[in-house]
């Protein structure tokens, strides 16, 4: 099927007006372009409208199931508000599982992940008897960190624990249980878990008077 | 089609239907979300960065961290962001209305940062890792960054600011390095970056279903 | 339609039909030659600063010491200055010239007022560098795609605002009685991109919208860029360039209308599956993912029309420069676009997300898909506005294998890189700076088709520069094809 070009009358043709010998120069290149491009009319391919079919269905049902309820607070795509109750069940955590993870990401860079601590340096939790000794003192030495001299398994130490607790890693109770109870029961470590009411009852009854890290002499004089 | 004003409608059209979808409802349905004030702490949640790490995060910002960082922790099991320990929960909407900049970050060329104030809150890791990448994380291919801190004269006491820099680096005797504000201002900020808080919305998460067995049942 | 001349007797102007037509067409070419030629040399030149920016990324990040002592071109900004350079510098002044000298021939008017246009050149050139200067002194927004400071932005606004009038005022269609396919993607390109920027502008820098509602303006709107102004403007040089350069008609003009429609109505919902497991609404992400699927009907209709508008003609890529990088952009986009549907899939995304894979598709649809279109335009346009033949086809062709090369390894050199970086990440028992590590030898492969690109760049520029200060050839000229042609039916 040949398209036929609809400028072929275009009445401001006429104005073109250039000299022959303007002509021949401007058209060198102009003369041997093909024609201005134009349409075929070809038809649509069939199988297209069999695509485009299949195409609207199967994204049709993976938007449905994929909307989280069009809810604004829904960012997990699986999740359904309309069923909340039955899927968001508290999960149990096992808090060695859970402790071990939070003793990595925070505690390993300076106990290091053996518990062996760096000579000198960092305190080792292996056999440590501030580990697992009193769950009063190491409760505490979390929750607002510990500075100063300390005696550990016959070794001086001289440093710095960083906040885990309040104004600093701001870990809640369950979390700091979970990784002391890890720590107490890690490494041939065999001491009494600690549990989230513990260190929620330390927390509270501290609250108002700890802003600044313990010393070892303070924690010894705790029983 | 040879009508330009049919053209022009529907040029219109498509483009007011993606804002209107996309952006209007979304600014309607969650663009005014307030902090939650929670009872037990007697705090706002999410917090307001402190003044200096709002300059901090002009730092970010001016030397482009956020073109190696990302700043969103992604689901459980959707890749691996909780096992790296880069957050706990994936990362809500409400975490980001304090912001006046949100930066989300498109690449991780470099860990996510969200959680950085979790995971690493020591200044002085932050200072080195700044000042020379390979000091603390060998192998890195993050940036040098040593226009962020000042070789002064030891004038009296050194400065108690002063950079205790491993070989090759310190300075030679009677002169030190100091950070200068704009190094602490960004280690400021990157020390606040925590979204521990869990808000309501942080249990809308899909959970598999678990078969509950009962007693005497196989 | 008579078939066209062969080439030797097109030189004897009495043996060529529509003489008059053809002596219009020329007449309109020389009221263009101003503007696009200021265009197109600004793009020649931002093409270079960019380049020069891109090596410099490339290599800081396989070789972080890398001028590393230098504060103005830390990573950070030395990449932002690259992507702006590029997009804002190279890209949008060649889209520009592309898109009015179309215009000019499409409706068969005459360019008048092009002063407005050469000063809107101007004001666009000088924010744009102003605002390249900001990002490298530090001043970036870290808005990706909007990183240009505030005040450089109005005279962005201002070099717009005078090519709105002046379009308004240059274009009667009521006088033309089809418009053709070409001319549908550059309306709605001119006049969707000035909507994207300012509510842009508005809703992040003038009056921040809170919270991820940025990042959703930010992804809307950076996305559509891509997909509303840079891609209707490559489809547009290919609808013109294809059938101008062979002799044939389209395909089918049913395919390119639905292709359009189906372009306008899904490409504007993709933006958000930049924010796949992010923090906005699931459904919204749905709603994207669902538009980046259905990307694939514009996609695969376009791919047919072009392709039978080809078969039979493949011969002809021997010779025409134009032919070789126009058809190497439209299969670009294809794969191109056909690999977006697939990285929007969440499982997908889940793997290739915040790795180099993004990187890789971005420079296949910006460079392999878009730049090549533009460099297929610039080949046959400039010829026609200076009406002397490009000096040396050797050039050409260094320019063609050196980039086709170049940004084939890239494409594939960052997509595995990707795609291995991303199945590592995910993997949290691989430390971190192992992964790192493990795309070093990918980051290298870019460096190295980054030196390939540079090379091409540089050999397009000279010819560029000489084509520009050669004197004109007193008598009828010879295109500068790659090979000559027997007796074949082909025009540059």
């Amino acid at each position: 099927m040949s398209a036929v070009d609809p400028e072929d009358h275009n009445p401001k043709i006429e104005q073109a007006g250039a000299s022959d010998k303007s002509i021949q120069e401007v058209h060198s290149i102009l003369l041997r372009e093909k024609p201005e491009p134009l349409e075929n009319h070809s038809p649509l391919p069939l199988f297209l409208l069999g695509f485009i079919s299949a195409m609207v269905l199967m994204v049709s049902i993976y938007f449905v199931h994929n909307s989280g309820g069009f809810s604004p607070m829904v960012y997990d795509e699986r999740f359904d508000p309309k069923n909340a109750p039955a899927t968001t069940a508290e999960v149990k955590i096992d808090p060695l599982v859970q402790g071990k993870k939070l003793y990595t990401t925070v505690c390993a860079a300076c106990h290091q992940a053996t518990g062996v601590g760096v000579p000198g340096v960092y305190p080792p939790l292996t056999k440590s008897e501030w580990v697992t000794g009193s769950e009063e003192r190491v409760i505490r030495i979390l929750l607002h960190g510990l500075q100063g001299p300390i005696k550990v398994d016959g070794k001086d130490f001289n440093g710095v624990m960083p906040v885990i607790g309040p104004g600093g890693y701001n870990y809640s109770d369950d979390k700091i249980a979970a990784v002391l109870t890890y720590i107490r029961q890690e490494w041939g470590n065999s001491a009494p878990a600690v549990t989230k009411e513990k260190v929620t009852e330390i927390r509270t009854t501290t609250a108002a008077g700890r802003s600044t890290p313990w010393t070892a002499a303070e924690l010894e004089a705790i029983p | 089609m040879n009508r330009a004003p049919l053209l022009f409608l529907g040029i219109f059209f498509t483009l007011a239907f993606s804002w209107t979808g996309i952006v209007l409802t979304n600014q309607l349905t969650y663009g005014k979300l307030q902090p939650v004030i929670d009872e037990t702490e007697n705090k706002a949640y999410p917090e307001q960065l402190s003044g200096l790490a709002e300059q901090g995060k002009l730092v970010y910002q001016d030397l482009g961290c956020l073109y190696c960082h990302t700043q969103q922790v992604r689901r459980p099991g959707f890749g691996a962001d909780d096992k790296r320990g880069w957050g706990d929960r994936q990362s809500v909407a409400r975490d980001y209305i304090r912001e006046g900049r949100v930066l989300l970050g498109t690449i991780r060329t470099g860990p996510d940062l969200r959680n950085i104030g979790a995971r690493q809150a020591s200044r002085d890791w932050h200072l080195l890792h700044l000042y020379d990448p390979q000091i603390t994380s060998k192998g890195s291919t993050m940036a040098p960054f040593p226009f962020l801190f000042e070789k002064h004269k030891i004038v009296g006491q050194p400065s108690p600011r002063a950079m205790k820099l491993p070989a090759p680096h310190t300075a030679e005797p009677g002169y030190e390095i100091v950070p200068t504000q704009r190094a602490e201002a960004l280690v400021a900020y990157l020390q606040r970056l925590n979204d521990t808080y869990a808000y309501p919305e942080t249990k809308n998460v899909f959970v598999e279903p678990v078969e509950m067995k009962k007693e005497g049942q196989k | 339609m008579a078939s066209a001349p062969n080439l030797a007797a097109s030189f004897d102007p009495a043996t060529s039909p529509d003489l008059v037509k053809r002596a219009e067409l020329s007449e309109i070419d020389a009221s263009t030659k101003i503007p696009v030629l200021f265009f197109l040399c600004s793009a020649v030149l931002w093409l270079l600063v960019g380049t020069a920016f891109a090596l410099i990324s490339s290599f800081k990040l396989h070789t972080p010491n890398f001028l590393g002592d230098i504060e103005w071109l830390t990573f950070g900004r030395a990449r932002t200055a690259h992507l702006n350079a590029v997009i804002y510098g190279w890209s949008v002044n060649a889209a520009f010239a592309v898109a009015f000298w179309l215009m000019a021939r499409l409706s068969r008017s005459v360019l008048r007022h092009s002063g407005l246009l050469m000063i809107a050149g101007v004001f666009w050139n000088i924010g744009v560098t102003i605002g390249i200067g900001g990002i490298l002194a530090g001043d970036s927004t870290s808005i990706e795609w909007l990183e240009i400071p505030p005040y450089a932005t109005p005279l962005l606004f201002v070099a717009y605002a005078l090519i709105g009038a002046w379009a308004l005022i240059t274009f009667r269609f009521g006088k033309s009685e089809h418009i053709y396919v070409s001319q549908w993607y550059l309306l709605a390109a001119l006049f969707w991109f000035p909507w994207l920027y300012s509510i842009a502008q508005i809703m992040l820098i003038i009056e921040p919208a809170r919270g991820t509602v940025q990042a959703l303006v930010n992804w809307w709107f950076a996305h559509n860029v891509l997909g509303l102004w840079f891609t209707p403007i490559g489809l547009a040089a290919v609808y013109y360039f294809l059938p101008k350069v062979l002799g044939k008609p389209i395909h089918s003009y049913y395919l390119s209308l639905l292709g359009f429609w189906s372009l306008a109505i899904f490409y504007n919902w993709a933006g958000v599956h930049h924010l796949i497991g992010g923090p906005v609404p699931a459904w919204v992400l749905s709603a994207g993912i669902v538009a980046s699927f259905m990307m694939a009907i514009p996609v695969i209709v376009t791919g047919i029309n072009h392709h039978m508008t080809m078969v039979g003609s493949f011969g002809a890529l021997k010779y025409s420069p134009t032919l070789r990088f126009i058809v190497f952009g439209a299969i670009s986009y294809t794969i191109t676009s056909l690999l977006g549907s697939l990285m929007a899939d969440r499982q997908v995304s889940m793997v290739v997300h915040f790795t180099h894979f993004t990187v890789a598709h971005a420079h296949q649809g910006m460079y392999a898909f878009f730049t090549m279109v533009m460099f297929g335009s610039i080949y046959y346009i400039l010829p026609r506005l200076l009406l002397k033949e490009w000096p040396s086809a050797m050039l050409i062709s260094v320019h063609f294998w050196t980039v086709a090369v170049g940004i084939t390894i890239y494409v594939v050199g960052l997509s595995i890189g990707g795609i291995k970086q991303g199945l590592e990440m995910n993997n949290a028992d691989i430390p971190f700076l192992t992964v790192v590590a493990n795309t070093i030898p990918y980051l290298l492969s870019r460096s190295l088709s980054g030196v390939l690109m540079t090379i091409g760049h540089l050999a397009f520029a000279v010819n560029f520069a000489w084509m520009l200060l050669r004197p004109r050839a007193p008598q009828a000229t010879a295109p500068t094809f790659f090979n000559t042609p027997p007796d074949m039916e082909v025009a540059r």
